[in-house]
């Protein structure tokens, strides 16, 4: 296509993030192609456990700088998200955690690679992660106090009797609101700066010459390397968020 | 009336990014204060700074949704 009649016909600028199918795949009625955001995600699974069992493999008590870069990532887990936000009964859930910071930090940073597509950038990989923290959080907190004192423990103590119940209904809200910003917050970060990479790139074809590259190309690459950025402050926020969670799902009685 | 909703999507966002920008700015303006004043206490203000942003950072995201919306419906 020329970059006249692109201009002229105007283009759908989110059909260019939109999954590409490669292999048609029908499970009963329900569509479950293999596209290239499936690629991709089973592409950050792979390379997740590949790096973290070679790091462990033969862990040494001087590491060498494959072993301490890997050390060091988990590490900040353990004592900047889980000791900090939960403390030290979170330890239980430090595998769960790891497991969700560096999913979801390889899928972000995979979906940079070109022809690749980031899982986290559609709406059902967040929501599926984010479903999984939500049932985590509250399971764990009605196994640990029992359901009475757990929903007991959501309102505040020393209200007056009669407000009690609007709280209530206010705790439950949120508690449902809290997975649907935990999917949207992913999400929307991921796909915008995607759509802003796309934006600045797609200037040339809006209008319609190539003298804009010169100033549109360096930007594309500036917002690549900040997505670079975000991508790993997406995978901490993630992690954080939901260890706030658990955390006070734990500590319910205060 | 064709259109409007394309209008609505641009002053929507504008004024979110608007409002997002002042209270992270207000915000890590503070922090750095904090900071500046008390720097042993740095870890746990920037985690708490950090906190702030996210929250903050959310309300313009779910205009960004709604935007999206509004955009792909013309």
């Amino acid at each position: 296509m020329s970059a006249e009649a692109a201009a002229e016909e105007g283009f759908d600028l989110l059909h260019h993030l939109a999954p590409k199918v490669l292999y048609e795949l029908k499970l009963g009625g329900i569509d479950i192609s293999i596209t290239n955001t499936v690629v991709t995600m089973f592409g950050a699974v792979f390379l997740v456990a590949l790096i973290l069992l070679l790091a462990a493999r033969k862990p040494k008590i001087i590491p060498g700088r494959f072993q301490s870069a890997v050390e060091s990532i988990v590490l900040f887990i353990r004592d900047d998200i889980i000791m900090t936000m939960i403390g030290k009964e979170g330890m239980v859930w430090f595998p769960f955690l790891g497991t969700l910071f560096f999913f979801i930090l390889f899928s972000n940073l995979l979906g940079l690679v070109p022809y690749s597509n980031t899982p986290t950038a559609r709406l059902s990989v967040p929501l599926a992660l984010a479903v999984v923290v939500f049932l985590s959080v509250h399971v764990h907190g009605v196994m640990r106090h029992g359901p009475v004192k757990y929903f007991i423990s959501w309102v505040p103590k020393g209200l007056p009797l009669w407000v009690w119940p609007i709280v209530f209904v206010l705790e439950i809200v949120s508690a449902i609101a809290k997975p649907f910003s935990l999917t949207v917050r992913l999400f929307a970060n991921m796909l915008a700066g995607h759509v802003i990479i796309l934006v600045f790139l797609s200037f040339v074809l809006m209008f319609g010459t190539l003298l804009v590259s010169p100033l549109s190309l360096p930007f594309a690459i500036v917002m690549m390397t900040l997505e670079v950025l975000f991508s790993a402050i997406q995978a901490y926020v993630f992690t954080i968020l939901s260890a706030m969670y658990i955390g006070a799902a734990i500590h319910a009685e205060h | 009336m064709e259109g409007l909703g394309l209008l609505g999507a641009g002053i929507g966002m504008g004024l979110a990014a608007l409002g997002t920008g002042l209270a992270i700015g207000i915000l890590s303006g503070k922090a750095v204060e904090g900071i500046a004043r008390q720097p042993e206490a740095g870890g746990v203000i920037r985690t708490t700074m950090i906190l702030g942003i996210v929250f903050i950072e959310a309300i313009a995201l779910y205009t960004l949704v709604i935007s999206i919306l509004l955009w792909s419906k013309g």
